[in-house]
């Protein structure tokens, strides 16, 4: 089966527009893979905007060694901690672009999880060379361009579901970063490449086109290539987001759960 | 103690652990890879608890690999392995 047969078999649902705060985001993600899981709406794509700052690592980071608390603190960032491995990023409203994908795990039946990262990304290297962007996938998460880095991807498999978000960088605050997530230096060790992964290349920069403007384009490439339709949050996945901010994503137990 | 080991090409394990009576303790293993089932985390840092502290890097990576094939189901690791992980706590050993 070819790769746009594969897409084209779901019907695609689009949720954007709402901002929501950052453990919110969290939780939402791991709702909206429960549900389409369980065949309970179908297979989405969401687009993030945020209320306010966070501080996002990864499933299996532990929390001090990647997050300078004190500093986040005085900046007002949140630190969540999301439901996929992968790295810490900071994310601030504006400055990142963050989508989510909830897919039933027949979409990339047959293909290695690294395989399946290039997969269900391709769309967005495709959008991103057509505004003129010399962008391309590197293994294992990572979208890249002749320019630098612009963002990187995580996955879950869970609850029947494949979750998998991408965030790419618009306009990031190159001064804050350092500040507020560790760098280790054996993470610098790959040889050769310290200084290209390290450097990030925001779209800003690279196209000098508004943030919402690049990505209504990426919307209406997912839709051209596999097909879309308007759709919305129902009341209760939000009612059941929020009781899990509660219980979950807002409590230090989770956020700590790697101290 | 504290080591850590970055896979060429894939991504960093971080191992804390303290050595008691010439055995690993307290084993923790945290980094900025990709498991799944999460739940294999504990299992993983779990098969270095009470490791002798002189063990190899070898006979560290076959203890995580041991324990992961008893699990029942698929766990899958990507950007890191029983080595990596390993040689991080080899590391911290030493």
């Amino acid at each position: 089966m070819s790769e746009l047969a594969r897409w084209r078999k779901y019907r695609w649902q689009l949720i954007y527009g709402e901002a929501f705060d950052p453990a919110m985001q969290m939780a939402l993600d791991e709702v909206l893979t429960y549900r389409v899981g369980r065949g309970e709406r179908p297979p989405t794509l969401r687009f993030w905007e945020w209320t306010a700052p966070a501080v996002v690592i990864g499933r299996f980071q532990s929390l001090r060694n990647e997050v300078d608390l004190e500093e986040a603190n005085r900046y007002g960032i949140t630190v969540v901690r999301r439901i996929t491995g992968g790295g810490a990023m900071l994310t601030e409203p504006g400055r990142v672009i963050t989508y989510s994908i909830y897919a039933p795990p027949e979409l990339v039946a047959g293909m290695s999880f690294q395989e399946s990262y290039a997969f269900l990304d391709a769309w967005v290297v495709e959008a991103l060379r057509a505004l003129g962007i010399d962008a391309w996938y590197q293994p294992i998460n990572d979208i890249t361009s002749a320019n630098g880095k612009i963002g990187g991807a995580a996955q879950a498999r869970r609850h029947g579901a494949v979750l998998h978000h991408t965030t790419m960088a618009y306009d990031i605050d190159p001064e804050k970063v350092p500040r507020v997530i560790r760098i280790g230096r054996e993470k610098l060790s790959d040889k050769g490449v310290r200084s290209a992964e390290r450097r990030v290349a925001p779209l800003r920069q690279q196209t000098n086109l508004p943030r919402e403007t690049i990505q209504e384009f990426l919307i209406r490439t997912f839709a051209e290539r596999h097909g879309l339709e308007e759709g919305a949050l129902r009341p209760d996945e939000i009612d059941e987001a929020r009781e899990l901010v509660r219980t979950k994503f807002g409590t230090w137990e989770w956020t700590a759960i790697l101290p | 103690m504290h080591g850590e080991y970055k896979t060429p090409g894939g991504k960093l394990v971080q191992v804390d652990l303290d050595v008691v009576d010439g055995h690993l303790r307290n084993v923790r293993v945290t980094g900025d890879f990709f498991l799944e089932p999460p739940e294999a985390l504990d299992v993983i840092a779990g098969a270095l608890e009470g490791a002798p502290a002189d063990a190899s890097e070898e006979e560290l990576a076959h203890r995580i690999a041991q324990a992961l094939e008893r699990l029942a189901g698929r766990v899958e690791l990507l950007g890191f392995s029983p080595e990596a992980v390993a040689r991080a706590a080899r590391r911290a050993i030493s």
